[in-house]
């Protein structure tokens, strides 16, 4: 008897327990403020999964950076690049589809490349190279697209607006699949957890960034190849943001310059509250998972409760601290 | 040592190269005279980082190209109360012929206003005031009888129907986001309808569709989504049209740029947008007759258009 409740007690102290708990509390919110049983309903949940899903892909990189001990405030900017970029190519260029995802994923990567080559060759920290990644990515996005949204409207040499047809791609990626049941959004999601998930824990890679956010000197003594993993992590990073972006635009069916905005933060909060420690080296991306849903389904509850813009954000950071109070025991 | 150098240059990369591409985009500013006939106009607006602004300043280069002897220099303050200040500042200094500012805050830039008037630089406030009556002109529209024209709209179409409104709010914490809510919750008073929903997306799309699906997962019944902006109803549109229901509700916004609100009409998403008129052109007119020594209005409240889907080609109607 007394073995089984050291067990239980074992489970709650490691930080997957942990993540697991503060996840159902969330759910347990919901069901006690269900806003009429709307949170009993199937679509409330496809809609919570599917508007967690682009800051999740930002957290899957996120992640892999924060296992280094680094972290990328990037991620909001470069989204918006992405947006931008994925919506000129095709809209109005009329690139085919695959074509301009390839195209965004490259300057997506190649931004994110651009923190990394900072951060591992030019022995920048991470919050500095990245903060001028951030500011550079939006002053990018806006530069390229004069600081207009790119949509289906377009003004012509005359100054009359002409319609667009909007890109079947557009329709795709904002599409449901599985009876209405999935938003693809959600699946595209859900694929770049599992790739990047497989690399973090059965790749050599994966090993290797976990080593170096553990103790970076160690690891390059024991002959990992720190300063390539490290800009690696960011070029996923990067590639991530692309991704998201691209779902981002086809969600909104235009590319904001402006899209993005904060969302660092919530990807950052996301990792946290998984238990993925900000000191480096420890965490995954299961943790992540919980820490993604959590917070997804902590906004939703706000929203169809309607609760006022006060009162979300208080209740928000309040829950964050309980959150990443509960992890901090698991630090020995 | 070195860490230092690198750090610089990361700023340098990070910060200037932007603003740098920035001012490309830009005309620079250089000291200027009306003594070859041509008339030297400062434009500071707060941020461009709306289109709403952007479509502002679009609106002032475009009736000023009208003229041969107007020359129009664009300064955007990024959202930064003293960014503004200090280039109000630089465009007295350079002595330029007349001020058109839309200032971010009222009591900061009170004083650098003053000090233009002071320098005998004439000032058009625009949109957003400054505190007393040192400028020389204020042209603006006003958000609460835009919003009560909403509501109005909204009672005339669905009076005695128990209609159920969801209202999608801008930034609440923002007068233009108070006004818009004050004009139509007082449109609405005594009426049947009501607002079962409301939430402050601060004039964003993506959080408007978040909330509008929400608001669809709550209730079965909604006949009327009033946006404070119209991407905020074109975000509750999707969400709607995703979920399958877009036909069962009609959907209103405000603001009716010409590549937003109103193409959105247009393209049948939208039923009715409300113009907010940016006041860019008038702005130019009225500087035009200041600058010929005319006597103008103190004060200018710009009209409201209404666009819905019977008149938007014919360029919608006067409100």
């Amino acid at each position: 008897m007394k073995i089984k409740n050291d067990n239980i007690f074992d489970l709650v102290k490691s930080s997957a327990g942990r993540a697991t708990v503060a996840f159902f509390l969330v759910i347990l919110l919901g069901v006690i403020f269900n806003a009429d049983g709307a949170f009993f309903k199937l679509g409330m949940h496809r809609d919570a999964l599917r508007q967690a899903s682009v800051f999740g892909i930002l957290a899957i990189g996120m992640t892999v950076v924060i296992i280094t001990g680094g972290i990328d405030l990037s991620v909001g900017s470069i989204l918006a690049v992405s947006a931008v970029t994925f919506s000129i190519l095709t809209i109005h260029l009329e690139w085919p589809a695959w074509i301009a995802i390839i195209a965004c994923i490259i300057v997506g990567g190649g931004l994110g490349a651009i923190s990394g080559s900072l951060i591992a060759f030019a022995k920048l920290q991470p919050f500095i190279a990245t903060l001028a990644m951030m500011t550079f990515a939006r002053g990018a996005a806006k530069y390229i697209t004069g600081g207009q949204k790119i949509s289906t409207y377009i003004t012509n040499a005359e100054g009359e607006v002409v319609i667009k047809k909007l890109p079947e791609i557009f329709k795709a990626i904002d599409s449901r699949i599985l009876g209405g049941n999935v938003a693809m959004v959600s699946i595209i999601f859900l694929i770049c957890l599992v790739v990047v998930w497989i690399f973090l824990s059965k790749h050599k890679w994966g090993r290797e960034l976990f080593s170096i956010g553990g103790n970076e000197e160690a690891s390059r003594l024991s002959g990992v190849p720190v300063k390539l993993t490290k800009f690696i992590a960011y070029t996923v990073s990067g590639a991530m943001c692309a991704i998201a972006g691209i779902a981002q635009a086809a969600q909104e069916t235009q590319g904001d310059p402006e899209a993005g905005g904060g969302y660092e933060l919530t990807a950052i909060a996301m990792v946290v509250i998984g238990g993925t420690s900000l000191n480096g080296g420890r965490g995954g991306m299961g943790l992540t998972l919980l820490g993604i849903l959590t917070i997804g389904y902590l906004e939703k509850i706000l929203s169809i409760n309607a609760v006022p813009e006060s009162g979300r954000l208080i209740i928000t950071g309040v829950i964050i601290v309980l959150a990443v109070l509960t992890q901090r025991k698991n630090k020995k | 040592m070195t860490k230092l150098k690198v750090l610089v240059v990361a700023l340098l990369v990070g910060i200037l190269l932007p603003s740098a591409m920035f001012a490309n985009s830009q005309k620079e500013s250089s000291p200027v005279k009306a003594d070859d006939g041509v008339f030297t106009i400062g434009m500071s607006q707060c941020n461009l980082g709306e289109p709403w602004r952007v479509q502002m300043n679009a609106d002032v280069k475009n009736e000023a190209d009208k003229y041969d002897n107007i020359k129009v220099i664009f300064k955007d303050a990024q959202n930064d109360t003293l960014k503004q200040r200090a280039h109000v500042e630089e465009f007295v200094s350079a002595e330029i012929d007349l001020l058109i500012i839309s200032p971010k805050e009222a009591q900061p830039l009170t004083d650098p206003v003053a000090k233009a008037m002071e320098a005998g630089i004439p000032v058009i406030v625009l949109d957003r005031a400054v505190v007393g009556d040192n400028y020389t002109q204020f042209i603006g529209a006003n958000n609460v009888i835009i919003g009560a024209a909403a509501g109005k709209w909204a009672v005339e179409t669905f009076k005695g129907k128990g209609a159920k409104v969801v209202e999608l709010m801008g930034l609440q914490t923002s007068p233009p986001g108070q006004d818009r809510h004050n004009g139509f919750t007082d449109a609405l008073a005594g009426s049947d309808l009501e607002v079962i929903f409301k939430a402050d997306v601060k004039w964003l799309e993506a959080n408007a569709r978040k909330e509008m699906e929400s608001a669809l997962s709550r209730f079965d019944k909604i006949d009327l989504v009033y946006g404070h902006n119209d991407p905020a109803t074109h975000g509750a549109y999707l969400a709607a049209k995703a979920a399958g229901r877009e036909n069962e509700m009609m959907f209103i916004g405000i603001d009716a740029l010409p590549h937003e609100g109103v193409a959105y009409v247009k393209d049948g998403i939208l039923d009715a947008t409300f113009q907010y008129p940016t006041g860019g052109d008038i702005a130019i007119q009225q500087a035009i007759e200041i600058l010929n020594g005319e006597v103008v209005l103190k004060q200018i409240t710009l009209g409201s258009r209404l666009f819905t889907t019977e008149n938007v080609d014919k360029g919608g109607v006067e409100l």
